[in-house]
C-alpha cells in the first residue's frame, strides 16, 4: 500500500504510530473518521508482520482495529451493510439466492463432464474429498476454466469426492475481516455440519481465504482442511512433464504463503509437471481484505504497480488463488490456476 | 488537519508525541524542483522547514520539534540516478534505503558498505544527517567516509554542492563565504536536517568482498577486561569484520549467554594474533548465525514483568572509558537504577568507529542499551534522566549516543552549525539548535 500510495499512513509503522497517538485522533472528528477508513485501505496481506523484527502479532491488532473502528462509527460503514445482510440472508457474497451456488458452473460444465451432477451434495451422500469452492468460484464466470480443470483432475485420479453446492455457507471470511465473528461463526457452523454429515476425511478448496477460515477456524477437528495444491501435491508422487511453449511466472497468494505458510506444495507441483517459470516478487495483488470492496481505486493501483514493475505482460502468471485470479485478469494479464496446468499435463483438459 | 500530517510524526525514538496542530503542511516531492517549490512555500508563509527520511533515528529530530512547520519527506525521492561501476560511486536521490541501492547493486557484483540495522527503512539522506554506520564501521567507515558529495536546497531556494574539499553554489558569494570558513562534507554528517534538504548523493560503492572468515566467542569476566581486548584490537587495528560485544542482559532474555562476551568473525590468516588478543572459542558457521540471531534478537524481547524502552540508544566508549568500560558502566546502572529504571540489556559494535563533534575519527566500542520502565514513570522525568546519563558521559569521557549523533548535548557541532547557519539561513529545523529544546523534547516523550 504504501509503495502504491507513497504516503506514510499506509505503511504499518505509519498505522501503528497512529495508534500510538490515539488520543490526538480521537479528539478530532475528521481525523478519527479518516484513521477508521485507513482500517480498511489494507489488504492483511501479512506481509508486516512478516517483516516486523519485533515479531508483533499485527494482523491481530489490524483486526481487532477493524472491529472496534464498525463499532464506535457503524454509519461510516454502511456500504459493507449489503455484503452483511447478504450472508446473512442467503449466505454467499452476491446476494444471489442460496441454492445458484451450483447451478451456474453445473449448467456450464454438466456436458463435458459426465456426472458432474451426481457430486453435488445432498443429506445422506458421503464422500472422503468434500470440495469447498467458496463465493468467487462458485458465481464468477471468470473461475470457469479453474472449475473445468479441478473436477477434470478429481475425476481422472477417481476421487471420491462431493461439492457442497447449495449446502455450502460462505465460509465466513469476510465477516472475519471486518471482526465480525460472532456472524462468522453461525456460517462455520453449518459447514462443518455438512461436512461431517457426509462423513468426509477432507475438505479441499482453491481459495486460500476460504482454507484460512476451515483449517484455523471451523474447528473441523478429525477432517483436515487442504489448499488443492495440497492434496494434488500428496496425490501425485509423479506427474506427466508439461509441454510447455509459453513463458510462465508465478505469484504466490499472500494468503497461502504468509498466513496459511503453505509454500513449498504449489511450487512441488508446478515443478513436478516440469514447468519452468519466473518466481515473482512475494507481494500482494491488492485483491485481500476486502480491499476491492472498500478501496477499489487502491487495490488497482497496488496490482497496475506489480504489473509495471515485474514486466509480466508478456507471460502467463500461474497462481492458485480465485481473487489473485481475478486481480490479474483485470489487468488483462494471462493466467492460469495450478490445477489448470495440472489438468493439461493429465491429458484431461479441453481447449 | 488530516492522518497525512499526522502520521508524519512516526519515528523511532521517544520522542513522539508531537503537537500536530503546528504542522502547517506535509509534501512528498519526487524531484529537486518539487523539492524547491515546497521549500519556497515554506519560505513565503514564514514556516520553518524539517526534512525526513525514514524516521529509524532514535534521536526525534526529524519530529521538527514545535515549530509552526512545514515538513518534507524523502521517501518518494528514491531512485538510482546514474552509477559508475569504474569508479567506484552511484548517484542517488535521499530517499533510498541502503537495501535497494544493494538490491541495484548486486547483479553488478557491487556493493554499498554502509549498513545500519535499520537499512530496510533508514534513507541515505538521513543515515547522512545523523552520520549513521552500521556494525561493521570499524572497516567501512560512517556513512560521511562514503559520501563524496551532496547536492542541498537551502532555506531560500538557492543550491550547493558539497564534498569534502567545499561547497559549489550557482551564487559566487555564497560559494566564496562558505569555502572560507570551510564548510565541507563533514558538516553534512550529523546536521540532523538543520541546514537544507539534500536532493541528491554521490556514494562510493566497491566490489564485493569475498573472503574466507573464522568465527569466534569469547567469554569475559568483567567488562574491563572486555574493554582491554576491545582496545588492544583497535591499537593492532585488528582486521575484525564483525564484532558485537554483549556486556549484559537481563535474566528473562539471557538464555545461555554469559556475558560480558564478545563475537567476533575475521580472517583465518589472523587466527593466532586474535589469540594473542583474547581466548575465544572458534565457531562454526551456524553457531556464529546463532550467535549473530541471540544478540539480534536481544533488543526485540520484553522482561516477564514490565517493558523494555530505548531511554538512551548509544554510549560511545573509547580511550580511557573503554580500557575501565565496567567501572563506566557501574556508573551509568547506578544512574539507571537512582532514577527508577532497571538495567535490561546492553550489547553493541565493537571495535567501531565514530566522529566527534569536532570531525575527530574514534574508535571504541558502541553499546547499545535497555532499561525496564516503570509504569508510573512520566515523560518529564524519563528526559531528565536522559539528560542526567549525558552529564555523565561527558564527565567520564563516553561520547553520548554516538551512533545517533544527540546533536542537542554535543557543543562543537552546534556552534558549528550556528557558523553555517548564520550564512546560509535558519530555516531548517531551528528546534534543535534553541534555548527551548530540552523543554520541547521533554514535552514530546
Amino acid at each position: 500500500m504504501f509503495d502504491a500510495t507513497g504516503e506514510e499512513q499506509f505503511s504499518p509503522r505509519g498505522k501503528t504510530y497512529l495508534l500510538q497517538v490515539m488520543d490526538q485522533i480521537e479528539d478530532d472528528e475528521e481525523l478519527g473518521k479518516e484513521f477508521r477508513r485507513l482500517l480498511f485501505q489494507c489488504s492483511l496481506c501479512g506481509r508486516c508482520e512478516e517483516t516486523c523484527s519485533s515479531g508483533v502479532d499485527l494482523l491481530k491488532i489490524w483486526h481487532e482495529q477493524r472491529a472496534k473502528a464498525i463499532e464506535t462509527a457503524p454509519e461510516e460503514f454502511a456500504y459493507l451493510d449489503p455484503l452483511k445482510d447478504a450472508l446473512a440472508n442467503v449466505k454467499n457474497i452476491y446476494g444471489l439466492a442460496a441454492e445458484d451456488r451450483a447451478i451456474y458452473w453445473l449448467d456450464e460444465l454438466e456436458d463435458e463432464i459426465p456426472g458432474l451432477e451426481d457430486r453435488v451434495y445432498e443429506k445422506g451422500k458421503t464422500a472422503e474429498v468434500m470440495v469447498f469452492l467458496g463465493c468467487l468460484m462458485s458465481f464468477r464466470g471468470s473461475q470457469i476454466d479453474v472449475l473445468r480443470s479441478l473436477f477434470k483432475t478429481l475425476e481422472k485420479l477417481e476421487v471420491d469426492y462431493l461439492v457442497m453446492g447449495s449446502e455450502e455457507f460462505c465460509c465466513g471470511h469476510p465477516l472475519y475481516l471486518i471482526g465480525d465473528d460472532e456472524g462468522a461463526q453461525k456460517l462455520r457452523n453449518h459447514n462443518k455440519q455438512v461436512m461431517e454429515d457426509a462423513e468426509s476425511k477432507n475438505v479441499i478448496t482453491c481459495c486460500p481465504g476460504c482454507l484460512i477460515q476451515l483449517r484455523e477456524h471451523h474447528n473441523l477437528d478429525s477432517i483436515g482442511a487442504l489448499h488443492h495444491t495440497q492434496f494434488f501435491d500428496r496425490k501425485l508422487e509423479t506427474i506427466t512433464q508439461y509441454k510447455q511453449t509459453e513463458e510462465f511466472s508465478y505469484h504466490d497468494p499472500c494468503e497461502l504463503h504468509r498466513i496459511l505458510e503453505i509454500k513449498t506444495e504449489p511450487r512441488s507441483v508446478i515443478n513436478k509437471m516440469g514447468i519452468k517459470f519466473r518466481e515473482m516478487d512475494l507481494a500482494c495483488c491488492g485483491g485481500g481484505g476486502l480491499l476491492r470492496m472498500t478501496d477499489p481505486d487502491l487495490s488497482d493501483k497496488v496490482i497496475q504497480l506489480r504489473v509495471a514493475r515485474e514486466g509480466v505482460k508478456d507471460t502467463i502468471v500461474i497462481t492458485a488463488c480465485p481473487s489473485c485470479r481475478e486481480q490479474l485478469l483485470g489487468q488483462d494479464l494471462k493466467t492460469k490456476d495450478i490445477v489448470e496446468l495440472v489438468s493439461t499435463a493429465l491429458g484431461g483438459d479441453v481447449e | 488537519m488530516r492522518i497525512r500530517d499526522v502520521v508524519i510524526g512516526a519515528n523511532a525514538s521517544m520522542y513522539y508525541k508531537l503537537n500536530f496542530g503546528k504542522i502547517k503542511g506535509v509534501y512528498y516531492p519526487r524531484s529537486e524542483q518539487e523539492v524547491i517549490a515546497a521549500i519556497k512555500h515554506a519560505h513565503s508563509n514564514g514556516l520553518t522547514v524539517t526534512p525526513k527520511g525514514g524516521g529509524s533515528g532514535l534521536s526525534g529530530a526529524c519530529t521538527g520539534g514545535n515549530e509552526e512547520r512545514l515538513m518534507i519527506s524523502s521517501l518518494q525521492m528514491k531512485e538510482v540516478l546514474t552509477v559508475s561501476k569504474d569508479q567506484g560511486y552511484i548517484d542517488v536521490q535521499p530517499g533510498i534505503t541502503p537495501d535497494k541501492i544493494n538490491e541495484f547493486l548486486t547483479p553488478m557484483g557491487m556493493r554499498f558498505y554502509i549498513a545500519p540495522s535499520s537499512r530496510d527503512i533508514a534513507t541515505v539522506g538521513g543515515i547522512l544527517s545523523t552520520d549513521g554506520g552500521g556494525n561493521d564501521t570499524w572497516v567501512h567507515g560512517t556513512i560521511r567516509d562514503k559520501t563524496r558529495r551532496v547536492k542541498m536546497v537551502l532555506y531560500d531556494g538557492r543550491l550547493l554542492t558539497i564534498d569534502v574539499n567545499g561547497v559549489k553554489s550557482s551564487d559566487p558569494e555564497l560559494e566564496t563565504q562558505l569555502n572560507k570558513i570551510g564548510m565541507s562534507m563533514h558538516d553534512v554528517a550529523s546536521s540532523h536536517g538543520t541546514l537544507g534538504f539534500i536532493t541528491e548523493l554521490r556514494l562510493s560503492i566497491g566490489p564485493v568482498i569475498n573472503e574466507t572468515l573464522i568465527g569466534g566467542l569469547a567469554e569475559f569476566e568483567e567488562c574491563n577486561s572486555l574493554g582491554r581486548a576491545l582496545n588492544e584490537m583497535i591499537e593492532r587495528k585488528s582486521p575484525v569484520r564483525y564484532g558485537e560485544a554483549i556486556t549484559s542482559a537481563h535474566v528473562d532474555v539471557r538464555e545461555d549467554l554469559n556475558p560480558p562476551l564478545l563475537i567476533v568473525d575475521f580472517p583465518t590468516d589472523y587466527e593466532s594474533e586474535m589469540k594473542d588478543i583474547m581466548d575465544y572459542k572458534p565457531l562454526d558457521k551456524e553457531g556464529l548465525a546463532r550467535m549473530k540471531d541471540i544478540r539480534l534478537k536481544l533488543p526485540k524481547r520484553n522482561p516477564k514483568v514490565g517493558i523494555q524502552v530505548a531511554l538512551f540508544e548509544g554510549y560511545g566508549f573509547y580511550g580511557d572509558s573503554l580500557v575501565h568500560l565496567q567501572d563506566r558502566l557501574d556508573m551509568i546502572n547506578a544512574l539507571l537504577i537512582d532514577h527508577g529504571l532497571t538495567p535490561f540489556a546492553k550489547y553493541g559494535h565493537g571495535p567501531s568507529k565514530w566522529y566527534l563533534g569536532d570531525n575527530t575519527p574514534t574508535y571504541g566500542l558502541i553499546l547499545h542499551s535497555r532499561e525496564i520502565k516503570p509504569e508510573d514513570k512520566t515523560g518529564p522525568e524519563m528526559l531528565d534522566t536522559v539528560l542526567a546519563i549525558v552529564d555523565l558521559c561527558e564527565a567520564t569521557g563516553i561520547t553520548p549516543k554516538p551512533e545517533h549523533k544527540w546533536l542537542y548535548s554535543d557543543e562543537l557541532k552546534k556552534k558549528r552549525l550556528a557558523e553555517i547557519r548564520a550564512i546560509i539561513g535558519q530555516g531548517f529545523n531551528p528546534f534543535l539548535l534553541s534555548p527551548e529544546c530540552n523543554e520541547v523534547l521533554d514535552s514530546m516523550v
